[in-house]
């Protein structure tokens, strides 16, 4: 009884310092600065540790890479090829006929965002629970998806496309293009973040076991979840923005539809 | 100071309607799975991916208090 009550004891006591603990793991640090000139530029520690994991990732592309063949590959070309290609697999249903230039860039952040959600693995703070970096990413994902439109369909296709499908929502749409970026960057963050953080209480509260079995969810499975729909939802946007816009056609289905659901219904009458 | 802890309990109450949502398309994935089990890989990713949007109004309620507590 005196060991558990001295155990609650010592929980309570360092309770009073959670506070300071939760403002320290939020808080965005000035990792190291560098002056040119007069000027004083400091890098933060999420900048420097997205750093890192694009010299990791590039070292690996770089030497997974070396001595490809077309015949008699070796295993770890077999290996690279399987994940390369489950991985932009993922994209090509997405994004459908039009839209297969666009896989590589996905699959590069998929990656990117992969190896930067699970970084409080290996004892870095992730770079996306830096507010500044998923906003970076969201802008560049909606930029795209307006560009792979404007591609698409010209400038005035562009333009025409937020009338569709009536000309009553064309305030909603051209509202997405600021509130699909806003909410893409906050459901990354927030959800990291909040991973990093619940993983410093559970630190907090019990430093051995704990930590090793719900690092498995929060690090694991919900940063690579994460970095899996980012990627997925700029995907389903890029090919919402490159659909060809055949309203006839769509008619004549929901003829076909109407007259289908009719033949069925006199059969079950 | 106390005043600012209970706004921030209040913005974590955007969770209720994140667990309501995911608890009815978890359930309604189960019906889909059992009513057509070839069709699992489909209905999952459809289900991760509805999760992922119902769960972002209970992300937005976390950032909201821990903006409350941290910079109020």
């Amino acid at each position: 009884m005196g060991v558990l009550q001295e155990t609650v004891f010592e929980i309570l006591h360092n309770s009073e310092n959670v506070a300071d603990m939760i403002g320290e793991k939020m808080a965005v640090n000035e990792a190291f600065h560098f002056t040119i000139g007069n000027m004083r530029i400091a890098v933060d520690d999420g900048i420097f540790v997205s750093w890192i994991v694009i010299v990791v990732l590039a070292v690996l592309a770089f030497c997974l890479t070396r001595n490809l063949k077309v015949t008699n590959i070796s295993k770890r070309q077999a290996a690279v090829e399987f994940v390369v290609t489950k991985l932009e697999g993922i994209f090509y249903n997405t994004l459908g006929e039009h839209g297969k230039e666009y896989v590589p860039y996905l699959t590069t952040v998929l990656l990117f965002l992969g190896l930067s959600n699970i970084m409080a693995v290996f004892g870095f703070k992730p770079p996306t629970r830096d507010l500044n970096v998923t906003i970076a990413l969201a802008v560049m994902s909606i930029v795209l998806v307006q560009a792979a439109s404007i591609r698409r369909h010209n400038v005035f296709g562009w333009i025409k496309q937020f009338a569709q499908p009536t000309p009553v929502v064309t305030v909603f749409n051209i509202l997405d293009i600021f509130t699909r970026p806003l909410s893409l960057c906050m459901r990354l963050f927030g959800n990291i973040l909040g991973a990093f953080v619940i993983m410093g209480l559970l630190e907090h509260i019990l430093p051995i076991f704990l930590p090793a079995v719900f690092c498995l969810y929060f690090d694991f499975f919900d940063g690579l979840l994460q970095a899996y729909i980012f990627t997925f939802l700029t995907g389903i946007y890029i090919h919402e923005a490159i659909e060809d816009p055949e309203p006839k056609e769509k008619k004549v289905k929901k003829k076909k539809k109407k007259a289908v659901a009719a033949e069925t219904a006199a059969v079950e009458a | 100071m106390e005043f600012i802890a209970i706004g921030a309990g209040i913005a974590i109450l955007t969770g209720a309607g994140a667990g309501l949502g995911i608890g009815i398309a978890a359930g309604r994935a189960a019906e889909a799975v059992s009513r057509q089990p070839d069709a699992s890989g489909k209905i999952t990713s459809i289900l991760i991916l509805g999760c992922a949007l119902a769960e972002s109004t209970a992300i937005y309620g976390l950032v909201i208090a821990l903006l409350i507590l941290f910079t109020l």
